[in-house]
């Protein structure tokens, strides 16, 4: 073997061990995560919020530390509060331990007919940490307005009564209390997994 | 002298400048492409050879009622780039600018290549007790508003206070004699509802030009929101390569 066939060998070689190791440890610290939904970069934290769960008042601060993921819904809702709700029970099976930093909190849009004990049990049905909260008919609409959420009743059956029309966004709130995602309803679990888990790391 | 030769070129000596030689190729491979990268991102930074805009903060939610007396919400809008401003049928000079520039803008948009996404103009009135719908829908006319491309709208007094006070962060308010102040702004929102520009102000280009350009900007993000060009993007964002 020449000198020179070493040499463009062992160049070839060591181009070959550099691009691996850029690829597989230094590359994935620089290349941005891409979220599966919104993310934003307020310079504010995420509007207050100060509610009644069952188990007394709470405040968003109260979480701080934590990871909340914020998602607006009732009792009564027939189906997109049930699929996202049993969604966000699989994300967090998913994240394993790392879910025992993640709270989920759904705010009620239908402040007349639920009571902060039908959220308990309510939300406790899909997964036994979350948190079900509500208040007055202002305060709600301060909050869900603050949160890029609309509702209004809407028509139902006699077996529903009035149905809800909402927002069906999923927000999330790091640690240090800012909000910093929006996930869309028809994100997946494993999705929601690997957002919310960004923000574990 | 003899320990000098012996040192460069005798057996141990020759080890050691292997090792050199060898060591001066491991910096050479690794620094290289070590050096490229970090030129590469202060290159990408410095120069921003794409811009975004900001992602500032999420807008508000809102039930309203539109022109032609329809509930009228910002679900109605979601997955459209949406353009704000805020008024009242009575407003006069101190709206005048802003009439303006929604005029402009709406008649400029053929320059901008919005691919799929529809583009949408919404005024909402803080004066609900006199614009009611056909007060609106009269005022619509007057401003060329259509009520589908853009819509007049209103609702519950408190429910504007979150809306426009709270949410969208735009200063107004009721005199004694009736009548009211505001600052005039126009608002830029994405089609996930997060306010991507705020106009408060007129400067040298006017806010017609500079909406025009950030549409433009958002209109390529949102063109090029998958794939490689997706992750060009969200670098962009980390380094801040705003207009």
């Amino acid at each position: 073997m020449t000198r020179t066939t070493k040499f463009v060998l062992s160049a070839l070689a060591g181009t070959v061990i550099v691009g691996l190791v850029a690829w597989f440890f230094v590359l994935p610290r620089f290349v941005p995560y891409v979220f599966h939904g919104q993310a934003i970069q307020s310079s504010q934290p995420a509007p207050s919020i100060e509610l009644n769960s069952a188990d007394g008042p709470i405040r968003l601060s109260d979480y701080e530390g934590d990871v909340v993921v914020l998602y607006f819904g009732y009792t009564f809702c027939p189906d997109v509060c049930p699929i996202t709700l049993a969604k966000l029970d699989r994300a967090l099976d998913i994240i394993g331990e790392g879910a025992e930093d993640v709270q989920v909190i759904m705010v009620s849009v239908d402040p007349e007919r639920d009571t902060p004990e039908m959220l308990k049990e309510y939300v406790e049905h899909f997964n036994p940490t979350f948190l079900g909260v509500t208040g007055d008919t202002e305060t709600i609409d301060r909050i869900a307005t603050m949160y890029g959420v609309y509702y209004e009743a809407a028509e139902g059956s006699e077996a529903t009564g009035y149905l809800v029309n909402h927002t069906a966004t999923v927000m999330v709130i790091d640690r240090d209390g800012y909000l910093k995602l929006v996930l869309p309803f028809e994100g997946t679990a494993e999705e929601v997994a690997a957002d919310i888990n960004y923000f574990l790391r | 002298m003899s320990t000098l030769l012996e040192y460069t070129t005798g057996p141990e000596g020759g080890d050691e400048r292997r090792a050199l030689v060898n060591t001066r190729k491991l910096v050479w491979w690794i620094g290289i492409p070590g050096a490229l990268l970090v030129l590469g991102v202060m290159a990408f930074a410095i120069f921003e050879p794409i811009q975004v805009l900001p992602r500032i903060r999420l807008a508000p939610g809102y039930l309203l009622t539109d022109q032609a007396g329809e509930s009228f919400t910002s679900e109605d809008v979601r997955g459209d780039i949406t353009l704000y401003t805020f008024r009242h049928n009575n407003c006069g000079d101190d709206c005048a600018g802003i009439d303006e520039t929604m005029a402009e803008v709406l008649e400029r948009l053929g320059e901008v290549d919005f691919g799929d996404t529809d583009v949408r103009f919404v005024t909402i009135s803080f004066d609900p007790e006199r614009d009611t719908p056909e007060a609106l829908a009269k005022e619509a006319e007057s401003l060329g508003a259509d009520g589908d491309q853009w819509r007049l709208a209103t609702g519950r007094a408190a429910h504007l206070k979150n809306v426009i006070g709270a949410g969208f962060k735009v200063w107004y308010e009721e005199r004694d004699d009736g009548t009211f102040g505001v600052d005039p702004t126009l608002i830029l929102v994405d089609g996930w509802g997060v306010i991507r520009g705020e106009y408060e102000y007129r400067t040298l280009t006017s806010d017609a030009d500079k909406i025009i350009h950030h549409l433009d900007i958002l209109a390529e993000e949102i063109r090029n929101a998958s794939g490689a060009a997706g992750l060009a993007y969200e670098a962009a964002h980390i380094f801040l390569c705003y207009p």
